[in-house]
Parts: C-alpha cells; structure tokens; sequence
C-alpha cells in the first residue's frame, strides 16, 4: 500500500469510524440530556399502548405512508431509496464474511452472478435516486428550503456510489479482496491484496468518501436514520 | 442587532426553552419538503415562507448557531444566522401567521410538530417585543377583568337576568336559572362571551336536569395565541381557581378548540399540577346526555344535507371526532362528510387567533378557499363546527364565498330541536 491510501483508505478510517461512534454517542447524549416536555404530542387519533403501537411506530418510521398521500411522488423516490440503500448495506456485509448458506444454494458462479446484477441494480437505483433529489433540491420551491448542508450530503453521496458503481461493473473484482483488506483493517495493518492494488484509485476515492460521510453523520441531517423511530414514537403517543 | 445584551437574552431564553421533542425536530428535518402540501397557507398562496419547514427552518437557524457544535464552526453549512432584527420579523410573520392545526405533522415522515417548533419562536418573540399588538391587547384585557371580577360582576349578572328570562321562555319553565357562583356543583361550565354559547347550553342542562353553574370569566385566551405561558397561565387560572373555590367536579369547556386544549392538555404543562377535576367539551357531555336519554332530540328533524367540520384543536389535536358525528346522525337523515376529515381536515383558515388579528385578514380569507370548496362539494347547507373561530371563519367565508350555508354549533342545533 503506497503512502497516500495508507492516509486515505486506512488511517482514515479509523479516524472516520472513531468519530462516528463518539459523535453519535455525543448526538444521543444531548437528546437525553435534556428533560421531555411534560406534554404528549402526538396527534389523535392515537394507537392503543403496548404492541400495537409499537407496530405503529414501526410503519411509521418505515414506511411514512402518509406522506404517500400528498406528495406521492417525492414518497416513492424516498422509499426505493432507502430500501435499495439497505439492501446494499446487507450486501457490503459480504465483505466481512461470506453468506455460507447463499453460496452452497448458488455455487461460486451463481454467486458472483447474483451479486453483480443485485448490487449493480441497487447502485444503479441509488443513482437515479440521487440524482433526482439533487435536481429536486435545485427547483423552486425546494431551492429555497435547501441549505449547503442538503447538497453537500447527496454530492458526497452521488460520489460514493458511482465510485462504487466503477468497482462493481468496471472493476469487477473477486470480493476475496475487499475481504482480505477490511480484514487487514481489524489487524490494524491495512493492506492491499495486488489485485485490489490495480484499482485503488475508485477503491481509495469510494472508501474516502464513505469515511467523510461517517464523520459528518452524526452532525448532519442524516442522523434522522435514529431519529425517526423516536419521532414516530412521539406522533403515536 | 443593536444591543448585544437583547441577543443575549434571547439565546438564553431559547436555551431555557429547549426541552426533548423540540431538540427532535430542530435536529431531525430533512427538508424533504413534503409538508408544503399539508398546509392550506403554502397550497393556496405558493408563497415559501408558509411551507410548514421554511418556517421551523427560521428557528432551526438560530438553534444551529448558538446551540450545535458544527453549526457554530461552520454555519454557513447550514445557513446558520445570528439573532437580528431581520430574521425575528420574518420570523414573527410566519410564526404568527401559522394556524397551528398541525396539519403538517399528521404528513411528515418524522411527525415534525412545527407548532410546538413556533411556540418556542413565539417565546422569543414576545421577549423581543415581535408580537401582533391586538393580541396583546386581548391579552391584558383579560387579565385586568381577572384582577377587577367585582367590579365586573354586576353587568354580568344583570346581561344574565336577561338570558335567564328568554331560558325560561323558551323551556316553559319559570324555575329555570342560569346558576353562577354555585358550590359543590357537578360542572362548571366555561362559555364565550355572547348569549350563543350559554343559552343553547342553559336549555340542554336544564333538559338534562344538570347540576351546574356558569363561570364568570369566558373560556378564550389569547394569552395562548400570543405563546406568552406566564400569562396565559394567569388568564386560565382565573377559572380554575373558581372551579377550586366552588369544587367542582369537572370544568365542562364550551364549543371553543383552543380553550378546550387550554384546560385539557397545556394547564397542566404551564403548571406541571395535576387538576382535582375532569374537562370535558359540552359536545362530549351533549353526547353522553343523548346516550344516556338525560336529553331527547326530535329525531331527523333536519332534512337539508348537514356536514361537519373538524376544529384541529377538537380533532387531530383533542381526540373528539366520534361524539359531534354521532349527535349530528341523531338529528339528520342527511349527513354528509367532508372530504378529508377527521385527522385529515384541512384547517379553516381562522385558527391561532387569526380570526381576531386584522393584519391577517386577507391571507384567512384567501387561504380558507380550501374549506370553501370542500363545503361546496360536500353539498351541505348547514355547516357545524364545534369551535368559535371556525364558526367565525366559515361564517366569513359563507359571506365572501357565496356558500348559502348556515353556519352553527353544535349545542345550538341541539337546542333547537329537543324534543
């Protein structure tokens, strides 16, 4: 590993992954910190206590289906957004260690096969996703409500995926590689296999953003990923 | 700003009134927007300053910068401002423009109560002396007949001999009264000021052979509208006081939204006292009168079509949807709904004291198209509504509109046809 992706893609990283988890913990501590208001705020009609407001809540924060009723549009982007967003999530998870159980149903080709077409879709899904939020954001009256903070989120994002949309159709390599570096990374001797050398510079670019956008999370409106299940619980309580 | 100590003041106050949900919002919205389509403000106006987000996103601005670690090293992220004279006009505009139906929060995918967001911008409005002065004004008439009740209580007295004689006339009864200041009573009941809310109410107690007494002090505040807790704090305790003094057991709250949350819900957030007695809306005793057959309705004696409308205050913020449509069903064959209603109704346009404030005249008129059209295809000609400021909203409306409704409550349409 030359020095620069020494910096970038292992360095970093760790710095990236430290600042997410304190920052996240400091992000909660804040919310905690300060006393509830002593006033339920939650629109009527309200779910009845116990389970089936806990399932409420779950729909609530999964599925916002009201939202669905005045701005279908914006609803449906946002929801194949995230849901693609979480399937790429569990699909990185290969990355640390093999989905034994997949792999014996679809053999070594079948494998590679259905990661390529379902993480490639995804990416793909995510782009589109991306893209129209970011004209979205450039239209009135959306432009007016964005902030610095709204562009530089999806550029960082927009980023991150065609970097990793490059490793997946352009470089296409065998996912040994990402396994041997994240496992070099828990020995704390970040390395690249040779293979994953050739392609550094879309692996460094993706993995560095990726690190940016940990470290801006927790001070970002992203972290609406934890806040909406207590939100969700505030409407339905 | 001019003077460094005002801004100050104001963060400091914006620090005290930070508590849990509000730290939610401030740091959860996403700008996605979707809120713009919820409000009837934004959706009939397309001005940018009424999209529910742009709103709270005056306040987030302030909050980033004093409050939030990266919003101090790096505001221009998040387009973080400090407290100027500026951004606390603009900010008193939108803030006291919005009705606080809370209609938006019903649509966001986080449930983001912009409302509560304003009540703190309203916090800080009123310590910058930002606040519409005809509320202001209401508010300290209020509060001085509260201070003065003696010297008040003669002419009420003497407009209630009036009433009690036009009740006794039309229940046949010449022992009817209009009790006040009677003790160890089932209900205090709190009405408006003017002879609508109490006679109709006087004729179903009386029906209902209740044990009751009437409030001194009128069940509005203004106080509230303004966002000012202290003092509508002192304009409710005006009546819960009397309440105490004549132990009661409940505090039955007259067709008025915002009065009815007054006394169930922010009471007790203002004082952090649990209240010795129940409130009630009359729509939820008129309701229990009827199921009870303490009172008879002469049944379906309304033939035109009949709606109702859903005060956000009742509704989507006080949980009484069933009990009006239940007493409506009773008296007309021909009820209608609304389309959306319920939790979904659109605001009517006079809510958040916008009904009293002439500065806002025009955008309640124009932004109650809405409700106007809803009314319209709804086909109904009566039109009720268990709140003052609806009932003055689409009475307004009715009149600018051309609706050809009647407009009423629901204690009145009760009590012109009991039976």
């Amino acid at each position: 590993m030359d020095w620069l992706s020494f910096i970038l893609a292992g360095l970093f990283t760790y710095l990236a992954v430290s600042v997410f988890l304190l920052g996240t913990i400091y992000r909660l501590c804040k919310w905690w910190k300060v006393s509830p208001a002593r006033m339920e705020l939650g629109y009527f009609p309200k779910p009845k206590k116990g389970l089936s407001r806990f399932w409420q809540v779950l729909r609530d924060s999964f599925l916002y289906p009201q939202a669905r009723e005045v701005a279908p549009g914006i609803w449906s982007f946002a929801i194949i957004f995230h849901f693609a967003l979480f399937a790429i999530f569990i699909g990185h998870l290969r990355l640390l260690a093999e989905f034994t159980p997949l792999m014996k149903i679809l053999g070594e080709e079948g494998m590679h096969r259905f990661s390529f077409l379902s993480g490639g879709t995804a990416g793909i899904i995510l782009l589109v996703c991306l893209v129209y939020f970011l004209v979205r954001r450039f239209k009135l009256p959306y432009k007016e409500i964005s902030v610095p903070e709204d562009y530089l989120l999806l550029l960082l994002l927009l980023l991150i995926t065609i970097m990793g949309l490059h490793l997946r159709f352009i470089a296409d390599i065998p996912v040994e590689n990402y396994r041997a570096y994240l496992h070099s990374l828990f020995r704390f001797k970040p390395e690249f296999t040779p293979t994953l050398a050739v392609f550094k510079r879309s692996f460094v670019l993706h993995k560095f953003f990726v690190n940016l956008l940990l470290i801006y999370f927790p001070f970002s409106k992203l972290f609406h990923f934890v806040g909406t299940f207590f939100l969700n619980k505030v409407r339905n309580e | 700003m001019q003077e460094t100590n005002t801004e100050k003041n104001l963060v400091d106050l914006l620090g005290k009134k930070i508590n849990r949900q509000l730290l939610y919002y401030l740091d959860t919205c996403a700008r996605c927007s979707i809120c713009k389509d919820a409000c009837h403000q934004y959706v009939v106006t397309g001005d940018i300053k009424y999209i529910p987000a742009y709103r709270a996103e005056l306040l987030r601005r302030i909050y980033k910068r004093y409050f939030t670690p990266a919003g101090k090293t790096i505001p221009f992220l998040y387009e973080a401002k400090e407290i100027d004279e500026k951004l606390l006009d603009e900010l008193s505009r939108v803030t006291y423009a919005c009705t606080g139906c809370r209609r938006c929060m019903v649509y966001c995918p986080f449930a983001i109560d912009t409302t509560w967001i304003l009540s703190t911008a309203k916090a800080l409005l009123n310590s910058a002396g930002k606040t519409p002065q005809i509320l202001v004004e209401l508010t300290n008439a209020a509060i001085e007949k509260g201070k003065s009740i003696d010297l008040f209580k003669e002419i009420i007295l003497d407009t209630l001999k009036e009433m009690e004689k036009e009740l006794k006339e039309k229940v046949n009864d010449a022992n009817a009264t209009i009790p006040v200041d009677k003790k160890e009573v089932e209900i205090l009941y709190v009405a408006l000021a003017g002879k609508h809310t109490i006679l109709p109410a006087g004729i179903i107690f009386h029906q209902a052979k209740a044990n009751w007494t009437l409030s001194l002090f009128e069940a509005s505040n203004y106080a509230y509208f303004l966002g000012d807790p202290q003092r509508a704090k002192i304009i409710a305790d005006r009546i819960i006081e009397e309440a105490k003094r004549l132990r009661v057991k409940e505090i039955v709250v007259s067709e008025c939204g915002h009065a009815y949350r007054v006394f169930k819900h922010f009471y007790q957030l203002w004082s952090g006292e649990k209240l010795p007695f129940w409130v009630r809306s009359i729509v939820e005793v008129i309701y229990e009168y009827l199921k009870e057959g303490r009172i008879k309705i002469s049944k379906e004696q309304i033939n035109e079509p009949i709606t109702y409308h859903d005060p956000c205050q009742l509704g989507r913020n006080g949980g009484i949807f069933e009990e009006p449509r239940y007493i409506l069903r009773s008296l007309s064959s021909d009820f209608r709904e609304i389309n959306p209603n319920r939790e979904r109704n659109w605001c009517c346009g006079g809510g958040g004291g916008l009904v009293a404030n002439p500065d806002f005249e025009e955008l309640r008129i124009k932004t109650g198209e809405i409700k106007a059209k809803q009314i319209t295809e709804s086909g109904a000609k009566t039109v009720v509504s268990a709140c003052e400021n609806c009932r003055l909203q689409i009475s307004s409306l009715n009149e600018k509109y051309n609706l050809g409704i009647k407009v009423t409550s629901v204690s009145e349409l009760v009590a012109e046809n009991l039976s």
